[in-house]
């Protein structure tokens, strides 16, 4: 029962890890590597505030073992801010759309979000709540938090075009 | 209790792997909820993720899915657009991207809704095992015996197929009751809920096979389909209340919700 080594590139940067038998990639980020955006809600794939981009698609790191994914990308909250630590466009609309409230669920909102938004630009109403619904939110409600993603495509068009 | 994960590269390495105390971890939506929070006695996890079990294949009106395919890939899949709204009536995106074919065949009901649809495509399952390989129908997967994994499952594609689940919100929520159908000259109608397996209904395919499908036989089948079901009660729904509204969903499915 050995650590195994395991290689990730995280946020666009490789790193290395030493993973005890059985630790999730949500462990791995959080105790390993020091990055706590993903946070441990239920830790049975039913809250989504664990999500993380895996090969560039979202899903719950809770309930990945992280050493079935060695060599894999992954990118969390942390890697959403520019370089220079400003905000990108979903988190600029989350803050000033009032779409926080306790903050639980917000990196997994984000990043479920942004998952969305690198397919499907222009987002409806109705795929924003389709990206988001393996996400709970209890305290901000879910109207807020669609406006948000809505708004963050809309600075986004704007921004290319 | 401490755990392994194996990561094998062939189905051979899989099957060797899986020793006392060892089970297949898939996408791990089912298998790591009761890992990561109750007490349990598996001491290995058998990754399939680099097994070389994931991908689709259609040939000759026939289509086979990888066992470690997610159920993402099959509702991108142009090839199998029939499937898109059982894929889509399952979870949420995060979860699909995760949840694999083979891994739904082993839930069990409210959920495991694409295992309901794979019953009425009456879908071979391929497994691999220590004494070698073989293919099995879906209803007798759970049966498996331990050291078992499936490999793929393969149907003919349906001329027409039918689909229905009545859930507690329009996104991810359990089955109340899940319909799938393929018609034609030997209908086949599977039903979720209605069971903690899926269950085929053979008295409501004898109504449907009897002559041309208008709203009286649709209500018939509805009918019939109760007599093979044995609805539950859990924190979705109540056994009555499935039993209640088992015809409804039966004859929506078949011919509407306008009908």
């Amino acid at each position: 029962m050995r650590s195994r080594v395991i290689e990730l590139t995280v946020n666009d940067e490789p790193r290395e890890l030493l993973a005890p038998p059985g630790t999730t990639l949500l462990a791995a980020l959080r105790e390993t590597l020091g990055l706590t955006a993903a946070k441990r809600g239920c830790a049975q794939g039913a809250c989504g505030t664990c999500t993380v981009l895996l090969d560039g698609e979202p899903v719950m790191s809770c309930l990945v073992p992280v050493e079935t994914i060695d060599g894999a990308t992954v990118q969390t909250l942390e890697g959403v801010a520019g370089p220079d630590g400003g905000l990108d466009a979903v988190q600029a609309a989350f803050l000033e759309g009032f779409a926080t409230q306790c903050g639980f669920c917000t990196s997994g909102m984000i990043m479920a979000a942004e998952a969305l938004l690198a397919t499907n630009p222009e987002p409806t109403r109705d795929d924003v709540a389709r990206a988001i619904s393996g996400n709970v939110c209890r305290c901000t409600g879910y109207e807020s938090i669609i406006n948000a993603v809505l708004d963050a495509a809309t600075r986004r068009t704007a921004a290319v075009s | 209790m401490p755990i392994t994960v194996e990561t094998p590269e062939s189905v051979a390495d899989v099957v060797g792997a899986l020793g006392d105390g060892a089970i297949v971890l898939a996408g791990g939506t089912h298998v790591m909820p009761r890992i990561n929070t109750e007490p349990h006695d598996v001491s290995a996890l058998v990754s399939l993720r680099r097994a070389g079990l994931a991908g689709i294949d259609l040939a000759e009106g026939e289509a086979t899915i990888g066992a470690a395919t997610t159920l993402a890939q099959v509702g991108a899949d142009a090839r199998l657009a029939f499937l898109r709204p059982v894929i889509e009536s399952i979870a949420s995106p995060t979860i699909r991207n995760l949840a694999t074919v083979g891994g739904n065949l082993f839930v069990e009901q409210p959920y495991g809704d694409l295992a309901v649809a794979l019953l009425a495509l009456d879908a071979q399952v391929d497994v691999a095992g220590p004494g070698g390989s073989g293919s099995l129908g879906v209803a007798d997967v759970t049966g498996l015996p331990a050291g078992h994994v499936v490999t793929a499952v393969r149907f003919a594609l349906p001329a027409e197929f039918r689909y229905t689940k009545a859930m507690r919100r329009r996104l991810n929520s359990a089955s109340i009751v899940t319909v799938a159908a393929v018609l034609g000259p030997e209908p086949r109608l599977a039903l979720g809920g209605a069971g903690r397996k899926p269950i085929r209904s053979a008295s409501a395919e004898a109504v449907l096979a009897a002559g041309p499908l208008d709203r009286e036989r649709a209500d018939a089948a509805g009918r019939a389909a109760l007599e093979d079901a044995e609805p539950f009660t859990d924190a979705y729904a109540s056994a009555w209340y499935r039993g209640r509204v088992l015809p409804v969903h039966v004859r929506r499915a078949l011919i509407g919700e306008a009908a």
